[in-house]
């Protein structure tokens, strides 16, 4: 009876599953059809459609996409490597190094997540004007490179961190640093893999910032180069757009596909889902 | 490429110790931001580039720098952005009805405040005055016309033979409109729609446009000059929306809900809908695509025929230095001359805003290629600008969500637009 139950309810919460996988795919999968057929065919949909690569090939010659891979790439590598040093020594500091007001300064970092970076927009671009940095890729990245969400994360990981294990390599004579990088990093390996995956997807998407501190082709990412075939007035080439869509998004989606089961493992690991 | 790289530099030389002699405070050189969106398809930032080239080439002692800077949503953010930041371009192109935003902002400078000799008077006037009413306000000029648009009907002519009309006389009347929609309507054998009379998009951010010419049409206005009034509950603007809502609620020659603007144009390819109100900037992707004869015609009155005016304008950044704004003002009168108008209306399908450039050999030749173009010029003079207040972002959603309210059957229209003008009084009430 139990059992049957529990196979029951199985069923549903895959079929609900599957339901929820085909919607999240469906845009995917429109993309990919209307990319790689004409444009008469874009709404409609016929198994005999001819294939073509035009699209590809006008999206491609339309603006300069290996420029603004390069820079993307920059600008995610640049604030990757940044958080994940910048918030594993808030964390360790907030964890291991306790002094008076400490929770209080944790609160105020907590503060900055309620804060959209929108807000900032106007603040941000004087700052940054007045170090004479506007248009270039540490611009696009400056304002993002403490991470509140990765402090919290980082921290809450290395409170879970029993605290025999950092006693015992004490002990054993390893200093403050070496604690950090042979236990606690180690350890929170997971959750690592999970929050890089979340930074590089948010900023390889981020687009309003990008746009507003630079000006040039040779600091532009990928998203402010898709924008220009986002014709609204006239209509949407949809042809093109998911052309260009799928230029884009095909570093990162290759890069998923290969890795798949090690992000799915870590995901399943560090609880974010 | 290197005879030309040898004549640029020669070009360069030669106008360079020209300017030299003439001054000698050429030599220092005043470099300028100028901000424009791309708001349609082709390779438009190259043809921008060539423009500003050749506009270096003009005014050696003027280095322009050129910045694509997404739609006009974000251009305008980017543009208010350094504007506040106290760094702004000195130019920027944005949308013609920002323009009291802008002034509220206080970061526009009048654009007549440059406007000094004849000849700048005579170029002022060389504009259509359609599309000069919408950058007037107290007095002064505040933008000058660029990439400026007109809302047309495309029609299917074989849809309308098919349908036992004439194919070349499109309705010019809303009666006429409904009467011909209900001739082309086409059914299957179970009683589905496949191919609907007209498609007026009405979805959120391109209803207020498209309205906008509905009103007029029916003999009245959305708002007054100054921005400080609607008159969303005129009984001839509820006329206007419910005449829309009936299109599809009782004459049933509309899609239900909401029409797309983004997909209109496919729907009218793939011949699902045989009457579509759309911009002129289509008529390059139609003309390319369309697989049947199709017309483009003037919108038609209650009694009077009226459509609207959309598109962008040049506007100078009062923070930028005064050097920075008289090289503004050179470049924006290079931009807007007949020829580079004409250039940039082929290249695009924008409306060249000036009598001037529909005289130039470039633009003769290609009215001719495509009479088409005639039909939207020819209906400017009968055209009103586009919705524009104070606070425009505000009351431009305000009256979108009503008007999609009446459309999707959640609020009569009277209903919806009684609620959105006294949500609009609130809004404005500081103007007035």
């Amino acid at each position: 009876m139990s059992a049957q139950r529990k196979n029951s309810s199985e069923i549903v919460v895959t079929a609900g599953g599957w339901l929820l996988a085909l919607i999240w795919i469906l845009p995917l999968l429109y993309a990919f059809w209307t990319a790689f057929h004409p444009p008469a065919y874009a709404a409609r949909f016929d198994l005999l459609a001819p294939w073509t690569l035009e699209n590809f090939e006008r999206v491609w010659t339309a603006a300069p996409f290996p420029r603004y891979f390069l820079n993307t790439f920059l600008l995610v590598t640049l604030i990757l490597v940044c958080q994940f040093v910048i918030c594993t020594m808030a964390a360790y500091a907030f964890v291991c190094f306790p002094f008076r007001g400490s929770e209080l300064l944790f609160m105020f970092v907590l503060l900055q997540l309620m804060i959209m970076p929108e807000a900032l927009l106007v603040e941000n671009y004087k700052t940054l004007g007045q170090l004479g940095l506007l248009d270039t890729i540490a611009a696009m990245g400056l304002p993002y490179l403490a991470s509140a969400f990765g402090i919290f994360l980082f921290r809450q990981t290395f409170k879970s961190i029993p605290k025999e294990l950092e006693e015992a390599a004490r002990l054993e004579g390893a200093n403050l640093v070496q604690v950090l990088l042979r236990v606690f990093v180690p350890v929170a390996k997971p959750i690592y893999i999970a929050y890089g995956l979340v930074t590089v997807s948010y900023h390889w998407n981020n687009f309003l910032w990008p746009l507003v501190v630079t000006n040039s082709v040779e600091t532009r990412p990928i998203t402010v180069g898709l924008q220009i075939f986002a014709t609204v007035e006239q209509g949407v080439d949809w042809s093109l757009i998911t052309a260009a869509t799928i230029i884009s998004v095909a570093p990162l989606l290759i890069a998923f596909l290969l890795f798949q089961r090690q992000f799915v493992q870590s995901f399943m690991r560090a609880g974010i889902r | 490429m290197t005879s030309k790289l040898l004549k640029k530099t020669a070009v360069a030389l030669g106008g360079l110790s020209l300017a030299a002699l003439m001054a000698g405070s050429a030599w220092a050189n005043t470099t300028i931001d100028f901000y424009y969106p791309v708001q349609v398809g082709g390779p438009l930032t190259k043809v921008i580039d060539g423009y500003v080239a050749k506009f270096e080439e003009a005014n050696p002692d003027i280095d322009v720098n050129a910045v694509y800077s997404g739609n006009y949503n974000d251009t305008t953010t980017k543009a208010l952005t350094a504007a506040k930041s106290s760094a702004p371009p000195a130019v920027a192109v944005l949308l013609a009805t920002d323009i009291f935003t802008l002034i509220d902002e206080d970061v526009v400078e009048p654009v007549d405040t440059y406007v000094k000799t004849d000849e700048d008077k005579a170029w002022v006037e060389g504009f259509m005055p359609a599309f000069l009413k919408s950058a007037q306000v107290d007095g002064n000029l505040w933008s000058i016309p660029f990439q400026r648009s007109t809302a047309v009907l495309y029609y299917n002519k074989d849809a309308f033979a098919e349908g036992g009309l004439d194919p070349e006389a499109y309705p010019k009347t809303w009666d006429e409109m409904v009467a011909d929609g209900k001739a082309v309507l086409k059914k299957d054998a179970s009683g589905q729609v496949t191919r609907w009379g007209v498609g007026i998009p009405g979805n959120i951010g391109s209803s207020q446009w498209l309205f906008g010419a509905l009103v007029a049409q029916n003999g009245a206005r959305l708002a007054n000059e100054e921005g400080t009034e609607t008159y969303l509950t005129d009984p001839k603007v509820i006329e206007a929306l419910q005449f829309w809502v009936d299109l599809s609620s009782k004459d049933g020659i509309h899609p239900a809900g909401i029409q797309e603007w983004g997909t209109t144009p496919q729907d009218f390819l793939e011949q699902r809908i045989a009457m579509i109100w759309t911009t002129t900037g289509n008529l390059t992707n139609i003309r390319k695509n369309a697989s049947f004869k199709f017309g483009l015609a003037p919108y038609p009155g209650n009694p009077k025929p009226a459509s609207v005016l959309g598109g962008g304008n040049f506007y100078i950044f009062k923070g930028a230095p005064d050097d920075q704004k008289e090289a503004a003002f050179k470049l924006i009168k290079f931009l807007t001359s007949d020829e580079i108008l004409a250039d940039w209306g082929i290249q695009t399908g924008y409306i060249a805003p000036r009598d001037g450039s529909w005289e130039t050999p470039a633009l003769k030749e290609y009215a001719a290629k495509v009479p088409e173009i005639l039909v939207a010029k020819n209906q400017i003079p009968d055209s009103v600008p586009e919705f524009s207040t104070h606070e425009n972002a505000r009351t431009t959603k305000v009256l979108n969500d009503a008007i999609a309210a009446a459309l999707t059957g959640t609020k009569s229209a009277e209903q919806a637009l009684t609620d959105a003008q006294a949500e609009i009084d609130r809004i404005l009430r500081p103007y007035r």
